[in-house]
């Protein structure tokens, strides 16, 4: 039970690491082909978020001058490591589960808020005043979504009785998975409006928007520091896919099949609370993003939590 | 809801992008693109030279003659010297393919001299008139312009006094 | 050495395919932006496929088009903006002001042509250019930049 000699493996390749970082970059490759589709384009090659990273990691990276130099340069490693971490977390069902040792879903809430600070610690690290910008917008837009999801993830905790993502993903193989359990609806549309935000795109991209503030505090990165982060979004898709997969909707078959099933539902999360929201709709301003979240997904996942304890 | 539909729609047809960097692109009939010179039409009256908005244009005495000199890096491509060309010697054609090194930068031009030729009538160096004029037809006989051709205008002057009116 | 020659092959012939695209206004009319952006945004002549993505930030930047002929008043900050964009890089001018000035060649206010100031490597005429013609010199930026990523 408490081997720990898998751990390194599970962080570096099957779940995390390696594995997590080439599906991660096959969903955006597919994300950006489909909305190509969508909007009436070819689109680019399916390897292309790959093919961006082999040639960040050709190009110099630039460290401005009034920037602090070992915080501008550490934060995207510590954003990586972070992402790598977490995504040896994040169960798959019937195929892995994470051990014990490395930490549950509590551990997995704080890994998850670091890309977030990361950026901020970067923005404001760079010494631009568009990294600023985005600075203050990414702090924002994180204050207002990390309350529905902590919210979502206790009602979660409460119903199943236990913090363990392994001990969710038993309770919901044995009752029925949460997607078809009218008492967890308002969780899930809670954590439907959460993870379009936390991945950063249209709607809610606010922090990095490019044609505001210029990318915000990915401005001044590049070369493989700018690498760093695709690949830490890249990795993030995949936890927070994964995370909402393990939290509502688990159930697979063992083996090889359970495997497919669960890259599948990634897939479909992918395209439909990403790709579609993406390309039909214009970008939130930061005062509207803050006030929605703070409306209806934080109220959402009040209602769920108080169903929850009362049922 | 309509972008939707809009999305169904594009799904369906498939994508609307021209091929053009892997395939031929389409280029409208009135495009007007490299300019094409042709000098056996050109009379050197330099009218081109006066509408040419930025100066794309330019002619120049040499001993050899008179050298027209268009640039395509400063052209942009109004047409006005094609407009306003008395004999079709200034033609816009659809050739758009220009993007090039910048090493090529000064190729990207036309230079031609229209050649001085001795007057037949003083001996002068005079400019011969065009052997080709496109869409001028000179109140003269045939016989009339082969023996002008090559005079000077004081000569030519001379002798069409001397000839009296026009038949 | 011949294994890491052959990997250094595979890693060029990758990275050429992704090319980012900047785009610096050096005093332009607006015309050949409006281009630009019709060659980014419309379906019709979709640069994504080709790997070119339009960023924001000058230091994600591989292919930087210029327009405008290089006004006075902002040739400093062009030259500096420039100056941010890291190696290897290709610029490509695109119209004929950053070329030779056009129609405002030998103005007081313009300090055309950009090749005096900037190392251009392909030019682009046309006032503006057709939406064709700027994929066709990117696609000659993308070839100058295969030999030097």
């Amino acid at each position: 039970m408490l081997d720990t000699t898998t751990i390194p493996l599970a962080v570096l390749m099957f779940p995390g690491g390696l594995f997590a970082l080439a599906f991660g970059l096959a969903l955006k490759g597919l994300d950006r082909r489909v909305a190509a589709r969508l909007q009436g384009r070819i689109g680019p090659p399916l390897a292309q978020p790959f093919f961006d990273l082999v040639k960040l990691a050709r190009k110099r990276t630039m460290v401005p001058d009034i920037a602090a130099e070992p915080v501008f340069l550490g934060a995207p490693l510590i954003g990586t490591v972070s992402m790598l971490l977490a995504a040896a977390l994040v169960p798959i069902p019937g195929v892995y589960a994470p051990n014990p040792m490395l930490g549950d879903l509590l551990v997995l809430l704080y890994l998850l808020a670091v890309p977030a600070v990361v950026l901020m610690i970067a923005g404001s690290a760079s010494g631009s005043p568009f990294g600023a910008i985005g600075f203050s917008r990414e702090m924002a837009l994180m204050l207002a979504y990390e309350g529905p999801l902590v919210l979502v993830v206790a009602a979660v905790a409460l119903r199943t009785g236990s913090f363990s993502l392994s001990d969710i993903i038993a309770y919901q193989q044995t009752h029925g998975a949460f997607l078809f359990d009218p008492v967890m609806w308002p969780a899930l549309l809670a954590f439907l409006a959460f993870y379009p935000a936390n991945l950063g795109i249209v709607p809610f991209d606010i922090p990095e928007a490019e044609t505001e503030v210029l990318e915000g505090p990915l401005l001044e990165y590049s070369g493989p520091a700018l690498g760093l982060f695709k690949m830490m979004s890249a990795l993030k898709a995949v936890v927070v896919l994964g995370l909402g997969v393990a939290l509502f909707f688990p159930s697979a078959p063992d083996g090889a099949a359970g495997l497919l099933v669960h890259l599948a539902k990634l897939v479909v999360m992918m395209l439909v609370g990403v790709t579609l929201l993406r390309v039909s709709m214009g970008r939130m301003r930061i005062d509207q993003a803050f006030s929605f979240f703070l409306r209806w997904p934080l109220a959402l996942s009040l209602l769920s939590l108080a169903i929850v304890a009362a049922a | 809801m309509n972008f939707l539909r809009i999305f169904a729609r594009n799904l369906l047809r498939g994508p609307s992008t021209v091929p053009f960097p892997f395939g031929p692109a389409w280029t409208p009939a009135r495009m007007r693109g490299r300019v094409q010179f042709k000098l056996s039409s050109c009379t050197g009256c330099r009218a081109c030279e006066q509408v040419c908005a930025p100066g794309a244009i330019r002619f120049d005495k040499t001993p050899e003659g008179l050298r027209f000199m268009m640039w395509h890096n400063t052209c942009v491509f109004c047409g006005m010297c094609e407009f306003y060309c008395p004999t079709d010697a200034i033609h816009q054609s659809d050739d758009w393919h220009m993007a090039h090194a910048v090493g090529e930068k000064y190729g990207m031009a036309i230079r031609e001299v229209i050649p001085y030729t001795a007057c037949t009538g003083c001996g002068m160096k005079t400019l011969a008139s065009a052997p080709n004029p496109i869409g001028v037809v000179p109140p003269f006989t045939p016989e009339e312009v082969e023996q002008q051709r090559n005079q000077c205008p004081a000569c030519r002057k001379k002798a069409l006094a001397e000839r009296g009116t026009p038949s | 050495m011949t294994l890491l020659q052959t990997l250094t092959d595979s890693a060029r012939n990758l990275a050429v395919r992704s090319p980012w695209i900047y785009r610096i206004n050096a005093g332009s009319c607006n015309g050949c932006d409006v281009e630009c952006a019709t060659t980014a945004l419309i379906p019709r002549y979709d640069v994504e496929r080709l790997g070119c993505q339009y960023c924001g930030s000058p230091r994600h930047a591989d292919i930087v088009l210029i327009t405008g002929p290089l006004t006075a008043h902002i040739k400093d900050d062009v030259l500096r903006v420039f100056a941010e964009i890291p190696d290897p890089k290709v610029t490509v001018a695109v119209g004929v002001c950053p070329i030779s000035g056009g129609i405002f060649r030998e103005s007081y206010a313009v300090h055309a042509q950009v090749d005096q100031y900037l190392p251009v490597d392909v030019n682009v005429p046309g006032c503006p250019p057709r939406p064709q013609a700027i994929i066709e010199g990117v696609a000659q930026a993308i070839a100058i930049w295969r030999q030097r990523i």
